[in-house]
């Protein structure tokens, strides 16, 4: 193509070049340019290959809206060149080619195997055997990808980021209509937003004569306070949130009221080889000529069923493109004012006829134009073969409804309008322009200040005038008439030889279609699912309607009785890293957390949590704890303030032991049940005065925990008040032989077994630091649970691992703490219990006080678990062969399953395989012998039923 | 036995829940009434410029805070003169930056300096910045000076409170504090803005809370 003398509004700017690259050669563009012009401009017709049979595809739409110009665009796949300016450097390639764009010998695959490859054949094909599906989905997508993209993060060169704006009033479109309703709205007063998906907002009004009108609005607009998100595709529309994508960021737009403006698409015709570069629409032509001042073609044709184009002829020939004949299906074309004009032009219009065939190989170089009879066929002899490099189509108008389909609006075939309506409108949606119907310039204006006004109004702005307005405007607006489409012909799908494509994006043609109804796919929404036509890049916007026109045609159906799709987001592509926003993942990080790092620790999630798994050595950890010393940091143990003088009497409901019996300075071990008797959580509580007590929960279970406390307490409306403080105390446990000596010597507290006995807590400053001390022992040795304000967590932490250092003291990560508290067989709930699991079950019968006065949560179905044993227990077992069965293994009874390994580890102190299991009842008596299956390997085990280490508790009373 | 365990009071000082992620950032730290505080990033002009003409942020988490829990009529009644007050429901509030302790009978006072971490955002893109993270409507009808938001801050509960105009102040859970200075900091660096020291944001009036 060539570049035209200087258009009125055009939108490169002739003084300044840039350069950039395509498939590594050096391509001159303008300032303004997009990727396409400059492409084109540059000699090159040849975009893109499609989708499944590598057909050559040029331009189509212009403004970013079909799938013919997907490129690579530094790295990125999927960029929509049509609509993507140049910039400096750009690095841009083709896809879905090999070796080259212009050689492509996947398109080779696709002439040969076509008839081989009918719709739905990989359904069919590659059903069987299953086991091969990996290798045929490899190569599948191989062969119909759509770009690479880079496997890693760090090699992806763009950033994609959310934005959240509220606002009043939200416009879709940035067109005529669109714009005035911004304008209004603003004008009266709303915080307005208008997201537009074009380079400037204007519309097709920009290459169609308006371009000063619409760019005076939008500087009035602005003017306004109007927020204009240029290039910002709305995706969908989600009970009110609308997302909008503009380039690397998006948007999540919550507004009050919504107008959509989205406009209305124009329509290809569908004929063979409708899919040749050079055919494009007659409105992407008129683009590429008004705002990149590109001639389309040197010889150019034209054939539509409607205005546009015929105003696409006047406009292009006015260009300096010579035009061969324009073929308008509309019998009385010539006796049309617009037809006139074109006649006046010397330009050869034919009435009553369209385009039938193409031929060319990488473009098109001849169509056949012929009369069309009442019955959509070509008139036999009246054909007609005329040279071309340009074939422009405009098969009508359909009106970009989706938006307002997903927001709730009905899909109707209108007779008289000749399309599909969106009608019955929600609650603050209001339509503009030609999606509503108003093609016309002035009708669009009006429709827009409407829409606009009545935004507004209904945000209460405006009083009896601004009503008075509106409903002034909407008689002006009602007495305008629709605009009208013309049906296009019916294509048959062998006329003439050659693929009729009804959908681009996914190389569907109208045999498909008819193939799809003979095999019984003969509803608008199994076709689409057979088909896969409207299901590519486009969203169904050149797609829709051809489709629904085939399946009509074969079935013999009316347009309306087919109806159309269900509109589903998005209605632009969107890059999948869009939606997913920056990656960064909340986590919850304890005041010691940089010290583990230091110290060399594997961190792992652990809910919510980064977690010190261990510092490199899980056994020797634990071994360490048991011979010397150990320092753990637990901070991520839920935390509980539960005060006031119901705080106990609460605590009593929530837990199935008693807990208002504690003296001050006392610890009990309590579970959580749920109404029906099961274990959620457990952890302890601790006493702290009359009316205080300080509960710790699991790790995993901290939020829920509060939230089940303050729902009951709400519930029983007790005097109580309780704090989660979880976040804001740091907790660390020293466990292990030499812990008290360790202890002696941070702290003025007597920390003898006598002054500080188990399950005792005490305040004491451990290096000036006022701490709570709990001495409990998960880990099965002398442990102190200290906790204090997380602030002084990392200075607790040194000042331990400092007076321990000659004593051998180790820190010591998650893992070793699992293996050590397997030996004492002390449950992690949610791991060695499940749903189901009762204390009964659990081997924690003795924390069921059935006898005590209060009313417990899960009591009544204890009371009635309590009547019969339970059918499976947890017990300890041990594995004689050493062998370390799976967590989650299968216990078996006989051959059945009948339980499952809770919990397994290697004990580096008993040098042994130890675990928990659930088994059966029969199973759960000291020395039983059990079958576990694991993944086909049979492994013997030794059930026990008391803990592997220590089972009398001396070592932890000591 | 006593809450005293929940307060700072140690030898050496209190650490921020951000103290890792700011010293990473480069911040110069002085001791103030007992904290380590974050008080330089860069020099002082440089810092003045980004909450003059872009965005800052600081780490203010030592700011006192009292969790105060009891009847509506009790809050009432010990609502002190100094320091912000956030009423979070009618029978809870947080008191901020409050030098007395409020004592009321049947009142439950609870110092949560170490639960919630804070960081004070200023600047005219200090509303652009809280987009990129945060749902919350805080335009200037919508949440003027002295209006508290509860919600969800970067996918995290916390709180933003409008100080001024164009200056708020986030608090959030105190685990979270180095997620969320890596969250701020990506999306604030991006918008041309920069962490600064606690003095380049000091409030310039008493916001008296809401």
């Amino acid at each position: 193509m060539r570049r035209l003398p200087t258009q009125p509004g055009e939108r490169i700017d002739r003084e300044s070049s840039i350069a950039f690259t395509f498939d590594g050669a050096p391509v001159s563009a303008y300032e303004g340019d997009t990727i396409a012009s400059a492409l084109l401009a540059s000699g090159r017709h040849v975009l893109s290959r499609s989708f499944k049979y590598h057909r050559p595809r040029g331009e189509l739409c212009g403004c970013g809206q079909c799938a013919n110009s997907l490129m690579q665009v530094d790295g990125a796949p999927g960029v929509r060149a049509c609509a993507t300016p140049v910039l400096a450097g750009m690095r841009v390639e083709h896809q879905n080619a090999w070796p080259s764009l212009d050689l492509d010998l996947m398109s080779a695959a696709g002439k040969l195997a076509s008839p081989f490859m009918p719709v739905g054949f990989y359904y069919k094909t590659f059903i069987r055997p299953r086991r091969l599906w990996p290798v045929y989905e490899k190569a599948l997508r191989h062969a119909a990808g759509l770009g690479r993209l880079p496997k890693r993060q760090q090699e992806r060169r763009w950033r994609t980021e959310y934005r959240r704006r509220h606002c009043d009033v939200l416009v879709i479109g940035g067109g005529i209509a669109g714009l005035c309703a911004a304008l209004r709205a603003a004008q009266l007063g709303a915080d307005v937003v208008l997201c537009d998906e074009d380079l400037e907002p204007g519309g097709v009004q920009l290459a169609e004569g308006g371009g000063e009108r619409v760019r005076e609005l939008a500087a009035q607009a602005q003017a306004a306070g109007v927020e204009i998100l240029s290039r910002g595709c709305a995706l969908g529309y989600f009970d009110g949130l609308v997302p909008v994508w503009q380039g690397d960021v998006l948007h999540q737009v919550r507004a009050r009221q919504h107008v959509a403006a989205t406009g209305a698409i124009e329509q290809p015709l569908i004929f063979p080889e409708n899919d040749l570069p050079g055919i494009m629409l007659a409105g992407g032509a008129r683009r590429l000529a008004a705002l990149y001042a590109l001639t389309p073609g040197s010889a150019a044709v034209l054939a539509c069923v409607g205005d546009a184009g015929l105003e696409a002829a006047l406009a292009l020939h006015a260009a300096g493109v010579r035009i061969e004949a324009v073929a308008d299906l509309r019998p009385d074309a010539h006796e049309l004012p617009v037809g006139a004009r074109v006649v006046e032009a010397g330009i050869a219009l034919l009435s009553g006829a369209s385009v039938v065939h193409a031929v060319g190989r990488r473009g098109v170089k001849r169509v056949t134009l012929a009369r069309i009879g009442r019955d959509g066929a070509a008139v036999p002899g009246s054909e007609q073969e005329l040279e071309c490099d340009l074939l422009a189509v405009s098969g009508g108008f359909v009106p970009a409804s989706s938006l307002l389909l997903q927001a709730g609006a009905r899909a109707s075939y209108d007779e008289t309008a000749g399309r599909f309506l969106a009608q019955e409108l929600p609650p603050g949606v209001h339509a503009a322009g030609s999606v509503a119907g108003y093609e016309d310039r002035d009708a669009a204006e009006l429709s827009g200040a409407l829409a606009g006004a009545k935004a507004a109004h209904a945000l209460g702005i405006g009083g009896e005038s601004l009503r008075r307005e509106l409903a002034e405007q909407g008689a002006r607006l009602q007495a305008l008439p629709l605009a009208r489409t013309s049906s296009p012909p019916a294509c048959a799908s062998g006329r003439r030889g050659g693929k009729a494509f009804v959908d681009l994006d996914e190389d569907v043609t109208v045999k498909d279609v008819e193939h799809a109804a003979l095999e019984g796919f003969d509803s608008i929404e199994l076709s689409k699912r057979y088909t896969t036509a409207t299901m590519g890049p486009s969203q169904g916007r050149f797609s829709q309607l051809p489709a629904v026109r085939a399946l009509a045609a074969k079935t013999g159906s009316q347009l309306g009785e087919i109806g159309l799709t269900t509109a589903r987001p998005p209605w632009s592509t969107v890059p999948l890293g869009a939606l997913a926003g920056r990656p960064l993942e909340p986590a919850r990080r304890s005041a010691i957390h940089a010290r583990h790092r230091e110290l060399g620790a594997t961190v792992r999630w652990a809910g919510e949590w980064r977690r010190a798994y261990d510092y490199g050595e899980p056994e020797g950890e634990a071994l360490a704890v048991q011979e010397s010393a150990g320092l753990i940091d637990v901070s991520t143990l839920g935390k509980l303030i539960v005060r006031g003088p119901d705080a106990g009497e609460l605590l009593d409901r929530l837990y199935p032991n008693t807990m208002s019996t504690l003296k001050p300075g006392r610890i009990r071990y309590g579970v959580l049940l749920s109404d029906a008797g099961r274990i959620t959580d457990d952890g302890t509580v601790c006493r702290l005065d009359e009316e205080s007590f300080y509960v710790t929960t699991t790790s995993s279970g901290a939020s829920a925990v509060e939230q089940w406390f303050s729902w009951w307490l709400a519930d029983w409306k007790l005097d109580a008040h309780l704090s989660d403080v979880t976040q804001g105390v740091c907790a660390v446990n020293l466990a292990g032989p030499r812990a008290r000596q360790i202890l002696a010597r941070t702290t003025d507290l007597d920390c003898g077994a006598d002054a500080f006995p188990y399950l005792a807590a005490r305040q004491a400053e451990i290096a000036g630091i006022p701490c709570l001390l709990l001495r409990i022992g998960f880990v099965g040795e002398v442990g102190y649970e200290i906790h204090c304000c997380a602030a002084h967590g990392e200075q607790l932490w040194d000042e331990l691992m400092q007076a321990g250092a000659e004593l051998g003291v180790r820190p010591f990560g998650l893992e070793p703490q699992r293996i050590l508290r397997l030996q004492k067989q002390h449950i992690l709930v949610g791991q060695d219990t499940d749903s189901e699991s009762t204390p009964y079950g659990a081997g924690l019968e003795w924390i069921v006080k059935l006898d005590k006065p209060q009313q417990f949560i899960g009591r009544w179905a204890l009371e009635h678990a309590a009547e019969r044993a339970p059918e499976q227990r947890l017990v300890g077992f041990t594995v004689p062969s050493g062998q370390l069965p799976s967590e989650g293994a299968v216990v078996l009874d006989g051959a059945a399953p009948a339980g499952q390994v809770s919990s397994a580890r290697r004990s580096p102190k008993l040098r042994s395989t130890i675990g928990m299991a659930w088994v059966p009842a029969s199973q759960a008596y000291e020395q039983a012998r059990i079958t576990i299956s694991d993944g086909g390997l049979m492994i013997e085990a030794v059930v026990t039923t008391k803990p592997f280490y220590d089972p009398e508790g001396a070592v932890l009373r000591a | 036995m006593s809450l005293d365990f929940l307060s700072v009071g140690g030898r050496a000082a209190a650490k921020s829940p951000l103290a890792a992620a700011t010293a990473a950032a480069g911040a110069s730290f002085e001791i103030r009434g007992g904290w380590e505080l974050a008080t330089h990033f860069a020099e002082a002009p440089v810092e003045a410029q980004a909450c003059r003409e872009r965005v800052a942020w600081a780490d203010v988490s030592h700011m006192r805070k009292l969790e105060l829990q009891g009847t509506a009529e009790q809050l009432s009644a010990a609502r002190p003169h100094d320091g912000v007050w956030l009423a979070l429901t009618p029978e809870r509030a947080l008191l901020l930056d409050g030098d007395e302790i409020p004592v009321a009978a049947g009142l439950h006072v609870l110092d949560v300096t170490s639960q919630l971490g804070a960081l004070r955002i200023g600047g005219p893109l200090a509303r652009e910045l809280f987009a990129r993270f945060c749902a919350l409507d805080l335009r200037p009808h919508v949440t003027p000076p002295g209006v508290l938001r509860p919600g969800s801050v970067a996918r995290t509960p916390g709180y933003v409170l409008c100080e001024a105009p164009d200056r708020y102040l986030m608090l959030f859970g105190a685990a979270y504090g180095a997620y969320l200075w890596e969250v701020v900091s990506d999306a604030g660096t991006h918008l041309g803005g920069r962490a600064v020291g606690v003095d380049a944001l000091a409030p310039t009036e008493t916001c008296s809370g809401a």
